[in-house]
């Protein structure tokens, strides 16, 4: 049975038998996270804690699947608003919690290009899919910024090692690479074969037995200090920080004039 | 037996005991220690071997001289105190590895950010065979693999080469010939250094306190491994490498 429930445009929430699908829905922006966007899925996600479901997969509309936090809103020159940076990366932190705690199982769906943010949310979700040709990173450190706010999340996915290589020598991997270094769980071979391979694991997780599957993601959430709101929030404020200097802000201005 | 120098921005330490496959003294532990901490102002640094090997580990038969175990306490504990100022230095660290990283060369890992091998390259704790115990090092690669490899790796006298470290995580990216190594390390290291701002520099700091090895895990893994130092078993074991009993 397919519900649509009542979303705002930014987000679109599909309700199909056990399993939920929330796409992020701003392609003209490469689903860039604004505030209306991180509003939106919040309210979208606490629809689908309480909804009867066993999945959720997070993907995007369009080309890419999220390019990360809105660079022209924590833009101080050109959004005119120092405390932006802050609140955005807060409201960011608070919405991976928020995703992590879910019962449901959660499902990356990585549809394009998923940077900085967008790629730490992929870490967030217990299961990532993507394609050969989809491009994932974390290249704050280029601009001059501080991946904070995800870096706890991505320390669970890859392992400490790992994790450290990967942001701090920034930049962008494919799919294939991203595959290589666990930061993708299954691969398909191409764009068009994503859809099909994502209903699979989809399908096949939502077999399982619901409380089964919550009770063992809790567990595996308590193991791995899943639960410990005040590091990520600590890490979104650090990196707010450092996305206030002065240049850090010379550094985004000259990207956005490419 | 230490060699530094800057380019831009980029600290470059040498192991420089290429005759003696850069296996370690106290003194030369002494040295790295002070041209780790004497430059807090530097963008990334990079830690290279001379000669043929990155590092064959500790200098073994100034251990074997000294029956008394005091060389093999200095060093220990120098090692240790490297690889927690490698950590706590503002600066990313690329650490590349040609030929053979072995023990306490193998241990240096533990203070770098970013690994670089060749695919040859041999790898490994085989510490235990001489009845050292290479607890020393267990916090700081706790901090960066998964324990079931640690426990392996530690235990297990085999050397591994740099592909199969590649794969489990030590090593994070190979070169296919060693001579490619130190370049490779050294790129990584001007890159890291010329991106802008405080993001590098804080990106590891941050890390470090998301994954803490604290004062109080190091030293309890570099005490485990003195309270063997000096015993029957090494002794008699560090004898029988040069044919002595």
């Amino acid at each position: 049975m397919t519900n649509t429930p009542a979303t705002s445009s930014a987000v679109l929430l599909k309700i199909e038998d056990q399993v939920a699908t929330l796409t992020i829905n701003r392609p003209d922006a490469r689903n860039a996270m604004s505030v209306e966007i991180l509003d939106a899925m919040h309210d979208a996600v606490d629809e689908i804690k309480d909804s009867a479901t066993s999945v959720l997969v997070i993907t995007g509309a369009g080309r890419a699947f999220c390019a990360g936090m809105d660079l022209k809103a924590v833009l101080i020159e050109l959004s005119g608003d120092a405390g932006m940076g802050e609140r955005l990366l807060t409201r960011l932190a608070e919405l991976t919690l928020k995703i992590r705690g879910l019962p449901q199982v959660t499902v990356a769906s990585v549809n394009g290009a998923a940077v900085g943010g967008g790629c730490g949310l992929t870490c967030v979700c217990d299961v990532t899919i993507s394609h050969a040709d989809a491009k994932l990173g974390f290249p704050e450190v280029d601009l001059g910024i501080c991946p904070a706010v995800i870096a706890p999340w991505v320390v669970k996915k890859l392992g400490a090692g790992i994790a450290r290589r990967t942001m701090l020598m920034g930049g962008i991997m494919s799919g294939d690479q991203a595959y290589e270094i666990g930061l993708v769980d299954q691969l398909a071979p191409n764009r068009d074969a994503l859809a099909s391979l994502t209903n699979d694991v989809a399908q096949r997780l939502a077999s399982g037995g619901p409380k089964a599957l919550s009770a063992t993601k809790r567990l595996l959430n308590e193991l791995d200090g899943s639960f410990d709101e005040s590091l990520v929030l600590k890490g979104a404020k650090l990196s707010a920080s450092v996305l206030s200097t002065p240049e850090a802000q010379a550094a985004l201005a000259s990207r956005m004039k490419r | 037996m230490i060699e530094t120098r800057e380019e831009s921005g980029v600290l470059i330490i040498e192991l420089a005991r290429a005759d003696k496959r850069n296996a370690m003294l106290p003194e030369m532990l002494d040295a790295l220690y002070s041209a780790i901490t004497s430059k807090d102002d530097v963008l990334a640094i990079t830690l290279i071997g001379q000669g043929k090997t990155f590092c064959a580990g500790f200098d073994l038969k100034a251990c074997t001289k000294d029956t008394g175990g005091d060389t093999m306490r200095e060093l220990l504990t120098g090692l240790s105190r490297c690889v927690c100022a490698f950590r706590a230095h503002t600066a990313p660290v690329v650490l590349g590895v040609h030929g053979a990283a072995v023990a306490g060369g193998c241990a240096l890992l533990g203070g770098a950010d970013i690994v670089v091998a060749d695919r040859n390259a041999k790898l490994g704790y085989p510490v235990v065979k001489i009845g050292v115990s290479p607890a020393v090092s267990s916090p700081f690669m706790l901090a960066s693999m998964r324990p079931g490899i640690v426990r392996t790796r530690l235990l297990d006298t085999d050397l591994i080469d740099g592909e199969h470290a590649y794969k489990l995580g030590m090593v994070h990216e190979l070169c296919d010939a060693p001579s490619d190594v130190h370049d490779r390390a050294l790129e990584i290291a001007k890159s890291i250094a010329s991106k802008p701002g405080s993001g590098c520099r804080e990106t590891k700091l941050w890390l470090n306190e998301v994954c803490a090895v604290s004062d109080e895990r190091a030293n309890a893994g570099l005490n485990a491994s003195l309270e063997l130092t000096g015993n029957d078993e090494e002794r008699e074991r560090l004898a029988s490498l040069w044919g002595e009993s």
